[in-house]
């Protein structure tokens, strides 16, 4: 439990640590009964998305492009991207060509900062 | 215009009053104002009351009255849970890490009510940031039951499900992640709906979960939450999850008949997952009898256990939470309260490999779900196993130990209404759910407004 407390960066009193595997213990139950072993295949079902509610309402004119299917020559220009080739997954091209740039810049930003709050826990 | 000729009205009845000049919201705000003075002491449903501002905003309802405007909720006094944003005016979420905090913008939901002509008469006590409550550690204490004040509200709503049963405001904003408009309602023996997902929008809404949070209308009956939501629902860009949902008056839509509707009855929810004591099983049974006497064709129906859409809602809500309060639980740990603290550190433990198991068994579950709304308009159970217990029963693990039959409707992203369904020969309120297929919300509250005028749940009040 120690490992796990500074691995999250937490200091906490032995009372506190008490409530803390008081819920622990509920939450890992829950956890355990969780379907784990999914199909690779199954990775879609974290998406999720309502029905429209009435065919007469027109959807909002901002978030759609991410929706449009991917061109052959949106395609075409992510490959053009060298930074991108690293980060986009190989198998599913989207037109949401700015999102995996920023998430590998969140993902460089981030490193720093875990190790530093790791080195806290310490 | 004059004062109040009931003690008690609803919102569609004072709304009627004051269109016809019967009623002057002046003298409504003030009435109550009175009375809050007099009975919150002992319920400690409000954080602020906003007498000024509420003062300043009946007059002004008055001159539009005299000035020829209508509006359902012109002039009408409402409560809001202390998690929704209000421009100038504090906004805590019931913790101290938030005791300073002043708002410059209103939330797009108390914008929306405000337009329409409501009044705010304060802010409601709620757990501290919608989970940890109730809590005698905090700088203000825990709302109490009207109904019996040693008994629990219910949460985390719990100033708003309080206040609306006093009859201290007509009507209440609370927010819903795993129960928490229905919990309340169930408890205090009023109306709450928890809507569609994306259908009211929770821009300047504190969050808990932000992928299971919903914010929704509490009052007396399903009929003054049909009005509520008339001015709560639209499309909002600023929340990622709204969506331009259904153009319909819900106040027009719950009038129809129910005759041929297709009721489902969850027996098993309340009779196997969480077994719901005898008064509760009498009530749910008696509920389906007067369906059926509306014309309703009821039958049984089955969804998978509570368990699993607890486990996915518990699961998510945990990390979630933590992840919002990651930074100041490190450098402020000591200023939440212990029921917080054991309810949202947990969260600093699931590993991302769980909670994306929590995600994907939620897609199931809505998938489930959905597929039982093919045979059925809507689905009939319990909100709660029993009535309110005494607040001195209350664990900090509750949320965890005992599974919530509430959350199925969060996890499943479908509209859910919690009315009252009778009392206990004690009386004590107890709950009845009604779920609809996601975009159902007029449909729940249709159901839900003739019950209530079938069963006549609603001319019982608390003696306070």
């Amino acid at each position: 439990m120690q490992l796990l407390l500074s691995r999250a960066g937490l200091v906490l009193n032995p009372g506190q640590v008490a409530d803390l595997v008081l819920a622990w213990r509920q939450v890992a139950g829950l956890i355990a009964s969780l379907p784990h072993d999914r199909p690779l295949a199954d990775d879609m079902a974290l998406v999720f998305r309502l029905p429209p509610p009435a065919p007469a309402v027109a959807r909002p004119a901002t978030g759609t492009p991410a929706r449009k299917p991917a061109s052959p020559k949106a395609k075409a220009s992510a490959k053009s991207v060298p930074a991108r080739k690293k980060v986009v997954a190989p198998k599913r091209a989207t037109p949401k060509t700015a999102a995996p740039k920023a998430a590998g810049k969140r993902k460089a930003a981030a490193k720093p900062a875990a190790r530093k709050s790791a080195r806290r826990g310490r | 215009m004059t004062g109040l000729s009931t003690p008690f009205p609803t919102i569609a009845e004072a709304g009627q009053m004051i269109a016809a000049k019967r009623l002057s919201p002046v003298e409504l705000v003030k009435d109550l104002l009175a009375r809050i003075t007099e009975i919150d002491p002992r319920l400690n449903a409000f954080l602020q009351v906003t007498e000024r501002q509420a003062l300043a905003a009946a007059r002004a309802a008055e001159r539009a009255v005299m000035a020829g405007k209508r509006s359902p909720l012109l002039g009408i006094p409402l409560g809001y849970k202390d998690i929704y944003e209000t421009a100038g005016i504090r906004t805590t979420a019931h913790s101290r890490i938030l005791a300073d905090n002043v708002p410059k913008q209103d939330a797009e939901t108390i914008r929306r009510l405000h337009a329409a002509g409501a009044v705010m008469m304060g802010k409601l006590a709620t757990h501290e940031f919608a989970i940890g409550g109730p809590s005698f550690d905090l700088p203000w204490p825990p709302a109490r039951n009207p109904w019996d004040p040693r008994r629990f509200t219910g949460g985390s709503s719990s100033g708003s499900g309080a206040a609306v049963a006093a009859c201290l405001v007509l009507g209440a904003l609370g927010s819903d992640t795993g129960g928490s408009i229905r919990l309340p309602a169930a408890y205090c023996g009023i109306a709450g709906l928890k809507p569609t997902p994306g259908l009211v929008s929770r821009r300047g809404v504190i969050p808990l979960a932000p992928s299971l949070d919903t914010a929704g209308p509490m009052a007396w009956t399903a009929q003054d939450c049909a009005i509520l939501l008339d001015a709560l629902a639209g499309y909002d860009p600023a929340d990622p999850a709204s969506v331009p949902g259904p153009t319909v008056s819900y106040a027009a839509a719950i009038a129809p008949p129910l005759r041929g509707l297709r009721v489902g009855l969850l027996r098993r929810f309340h009779e196997h997952d969480v077994p719901a004591s005898p008064e509760m099983l009498q009530m749910v049974n008696r509920a389906a009898a007067t369906l059926r006497g509306l014309g309703c064709k009821v039958e049984d129906a089955t969804l998978p256990p509570v368990q699993d859409y607890n486990a996915v809602g518990r699961v998510i809500i945990s990390a979630e939470a933590y992840a919002l309060h990651e930074a100041t639980l490190k450098t402020r740990l000591s200023d939440y309260s212990r029921v917080f603290r054991v309810r949202v550190l947990a969260g600093a433990l699931v590993r991302a490999a769980d909670y994306i198991a929590a995600q994907r068994r939620r897609t199931d579950l809505i998938a489930l779900t959905s597929r039982a709304f093919e045979k059925f308009d809507v689905l009939l159970t319990v909100p709660t196993a029993g009535t309110a217990p005494l607040l001195t029963e209350q664990r900090p693990d509750d949320g965890f130990a005992r599974p919530l039959l509430t959350t199925v409707a969060n996890v499943a992203a479908v509209p859910s209404l919690v009315v009252c369904g009778g009392f206990t020969p004690a009386g004590l309120p107890l709950g009845l759910e009604i779920m609809g297929p996601a975009w159902g919300d007029a449909t729940v509250l249709r159901v839900g407004h003739h019950f209530e005028l079938a069963a006549g749940t609603r001319s019982r009040r608390p003696d306070l």
